[in-house]
């Protein structure tokens, strides 16, 4: 049994070594430049590989520190400050330091092995290394769980114990550090076990053997609700004693061994459709890339467009009629989250105002600034001298000097990358492959109908940014010269401008998406980083406003101008549906 | 009107897929290019739509009359079928066929969109649906429409009836047959049985060659034998 345990794990370690080998080699071909001189020999060189099991050897071995062995730390960190609060605030009573440090622990390890329980009993998962093995070289699924089921135990095991001989050197009662490794095993057998029996009878009914959404509610919950109610708990003086702690202990000992019969009850086929059904979750990346492309395919025939419009213009304006909820519905709703914060910081001040002076010098003072905003005067109050104050100089600084910092919540709220992906997922991937759609005039033509169309919509939370830092600048003081508030419009829709056309040049350049939306080009992620990487320079900028227009406006029409020509140039070649 | 294949070389690292390539098609004639699975049939197509480069080499149109001459390929003169049918999902059958023709304002449809879904023997019902609920047959179809208005010099089908069925399989046959004048259509295939119902001239892809069979015995049982042979590795035997 061992000689076959060590056989398959020997086997699966392997594959996970080449495989991680032999995706590293591919990633460097794909890299742009030294891909091309990357041969394929490469994938067949013994030397290297060596290095690569060496380097995945050390990375198990660090996985085990990192991932078991910081859980069940945190654990006893947080038995220990716990204590030494009790400690310095006389809560201790009868009781020694060394007993109530392990009362704690083994509190908290059951809270800990409690989540574990509810989103870590992985037997059943499908991985990737899971299904070539069982579904390409056809290997015994059970005898595959099992092995992988107890190499985690294993290494559990050994990390919590290793973790434990610290507590061990400072007297804490053996039942603490040797019972929390021995009490994790039979806490794990308990879950797979538990997984083993419910999919058993799901399998008699006839049903998938996966979790469910309301399952997954039900985790969230889970782990939600004990957090505050431990918290409240242990902050005034309640604790579990550990007699009871023992008492569960045992339990877990008991339900633990009932999981093992389980388990060894569970045949090779409930094993094998588990992982066929894809049980508990597939790859986060993979679900979420198969979720993406099907949210991208959700369109409905309904409506049609001007048909005026021809050509390209009638393609997009269909592409938008169809796509409208993805394309604009961020923007729009950004821009009406800043626009409703300004307009509830504006009936705030109202309502106060008429508070302290009532309605009718209320209206006087709202009317009077109505006007002087459409004089494009400053904040007057009739009763009251305005005294700024250090908020008010701090924002007015702000909005006089510090304007590109706006370009993070323009970030956020731009919708170009998914307005792209929709662009390739359900128009380009189809139509690169006709040849008129790779003609450079044919390129040009949509991409400035797109252009306009992204700026059209991502243009609407840089408005409602202008429009409350205008209303900053109107508050404290107005304008410092002519046209002031103009120049803020000025400066945020140029921001807004380059963004939308910097998204849409690297798609165009680079092409990067897969028929799944998944990026698969060096290049875009390197331009992206750089673009990241300049950004989080220039948002820290002191620049007066009227210079930064001025600069801006500038920038902005060289920008569009290059990168139009940029695009032109390269993008019928780049212009490539990728596998 | 002549194609011209000339010293066609494309490399994967170190693989030589088309190894010197030469060849020349004629128009009129519908050259099935026969080759086993990964041959490099659709490397040979996607190296003359542009979609890939290649290494070395060149391809050009010539009128018959002057053998110097060199007609460089545009991206207009090239229309190409895939086997799995790829559409503007978004749009309806006939929003598109409306932006296909307006966007080749180069040609002049001698049908109105309906009487070109006629000829395709594309379903009414079918014509006002979105694209992405249309059956792979039909997607075929209209990839092989759009094609067939653009008018094309050159028409690459790469294996465009595979996972066809047998009704819709024999239509586009004929609507292949049917176009075939006034251009030079290549059409990959790996099924012979395809290659010799549908095509007047065999080409074999085979170990990065083009190499023309004799046609005078097409269709009998010893012609095909004997492209079997042809493909047969020296490893099959």
């Amino acid at each position: 049994m061992l000689k076959e345990f060590r056989k398959i794990l020997v086997k699966v370690l392997h594959l996970r070594s080449v495989v991680g080998y032999n995706s590293l080699v591919f990633a460097l071909k794909k890299t742009p430049l030294i891909g091309k001189i990357i041969p394929d020999r490469l994938y067949k060189t013994t030397f290297l590989k060596v290095i690569y099991w060496v380097i995945h050897v050390i990375r198990e071995v660090l996985a085990l520190f990192l991932t078991k062995m910081a859980g069940i730390s945190l654990v006893y960190f947080s038995a220990l400050t716990v204590t030494m609060l009790y400690k310095s605030a006389d809560m201790l009573g009868t009781m020694s330091s060394r007993y109530l440090f392990g009362t704690f622990a083994l509190l908290f390890f059951f809270v800990y092995a409690f989540f574990g329980l509810v989103l870590n009993v992985k037997i059943f998962e499908k991985t990737t290394e899971k299904d070539y093995l069982v579904f390409m070289i056809r290997m015994n699924a059970k005898k595959l769980n099992n092995t992988l089921f107890t190499y985690d135990l294993a290494r559990m095991f050994i990390g919590y114990l290793m973790v434990g001989f610290v507590p061990a050197i400072f007297g804490v009662p053996v039942c603490c550090w040797l019972g929390i490794p021995v009490l994790s095993v039979f806490i794990k057998l308990f879950g797979a076990g538990f997984l083993a029996f419910r999919y058993k009878l799901k399998s008699r009914r006839h049903e998938l053997l996966k979790g469910t959404a309301a399952g997954d509610a039900l985790k969230v919950i889970l782990i939600i609700v004990p957090i505050p109610f431990l918290f409240v708990m242990v902050t005034f003086g309640y604790y579990v004693p550990l007699s009871v702690l023992l008492l569960i202990s045992a339990v877990m000992v008991l339900i633990g061994t009932w999981g093992l019969f389980e388990l060894v009850k569970a045949g090779p086929d409930l094993h094998r459709r588990a992982l066929h059904d894809g049980v508990i979750m597939e790859k986060e990346s993979v679900r979420v890339a198969k979720a993406n492309t099907q949210n991208f395919k959700k369109l409905k025939a309904k409506g049609s467009v001007n048909e005026k419009k021809k050509g390209f213009e009638y393609l997009n304006a269909l592409f938008v009629k169809r796509h409208f909820k993805m394309l604009a519905v961020k923007p729009i709703v950004c821009a009406l989250i800043i626009l409703g914060l300004t307009l509830a910081y504006i009936v705030l001040v109202i309502m106060e105002y008429n508070e302290q002076f009532g309605s009718e010098n209320c209206l006087n003072m709202v009317l009077l600034n109505i006007r002087n905003l459409f004089l494009f005067k400053g904040y007057e109050d009739p009763l009251t001298t305005y005294v700024p104050d250090s908020a008010s100089l701090f924002f007015r600084n702000a909005v006089q000097y510090h304007l590109p910092a706006l370009l993070i919540p323009l970030a956020f709220a731009d919708n170009s990358f998914k307005s792209t992906q929709a662009m390739y997922i359900n128009c380009d991937n189809s139509l690169m492959t006709f040849s008129f759609f790779k003609q450079r005039k044919m390129i040009m033509k949509l991409f400035d109908i797109r252009f306009r169309q992204l700026v059209s919509f991502n243009v609407l939370p840089a408005i409602a940014l202008a429009i409350g830092s205008n209303l900053i600048l109107f508050a404290t003081g107005g304008q410092d010269y002519p046209f002031q508030y103009l120049i803020t419009f000025v400066i945020l829709i140029c921001m807004s401008i380059c963004y939308s056309m910097y998204w849409l040049v690297i798609y165009y350049l680079f092409q990067p998406f897969t028929t799944t939306v998944r990026i698969k080009s060096g290049a875009y992620n390197a331009a992206y980083v750089i673009f990241s990487i300049f950004l989080s320079m220039v948002v820290w900028l002191r620049a007066h406003s009227l210079v930064l227009a001025a600069v801006l406006v500038f920038l902005t029409i060289v920008f569009v101008f290059f990168m139009r020509m940029l695009v032109s140039k390269k993008a019928p070649k780049s212009w490539k549906v990728k596998a | 009107m002549e194609f011209v294949i000339s010293h066609l070389v494309k490399s994967y690292g170190s693989k030589q897929v088309l190894k010197d390539c030469d060849f020349v098609f004629e128009e009129g004639r519908i050259y099935g290019l026969l080759g086993r699975n990964g041959s490099g049939k659709t490397t040979f197509f996607n190296c003359i739509n542009s979609d890939i480069d290649y290494s070395s080499g060149s391809f050009y149109f010539r009128s018959g009359t002057d053998a110097k001459e060199q007609i460089p390929v545009q991206p207009e003169d090239i229309g190409y079928v895939v086997s799995t049918p790829t559409v503007p999902e978004f749009m309806t059958g006939r929003e598109f066929m409306k932006f296909f023709i307006e966007v080749h304002e180069e040609i002049t449809p001698d049908k109105t969109i309906d009487e070109y879904f006629d000829y395709m023997m594309i379903p009414e019902d079918d014509r006002d649906r979105l694209l992405r609920d249309y059956s792979h047959g039909t997607k075929n179809k209209m990839q092989m429409l759009v094609n067939i208005i653009a008018k094309p010099k050159l028409m690459l089908l790469d294996e465009p009836l595979t996972s066809l069925d047998v009704i819709v399989a024999e239509e586009m046959k004929n609507v292949i047959r049917s176009q075939k004048a006034g251009r030079i259509t290549i059409f990959s295939t790996h099924l012979l049985d395809v290659a010799v119902d549908l095509c007047d001239e065999i080409v074999l892809l085979n170990h990065g060659k083009l190499e023309p069979i004799d046609k005078s015995n097409l269709g009998d049982d010893d012609f095909k034998e004997k492209i079997i042979a042809a493909l047969r590795d020296e490893d099959d035997a």
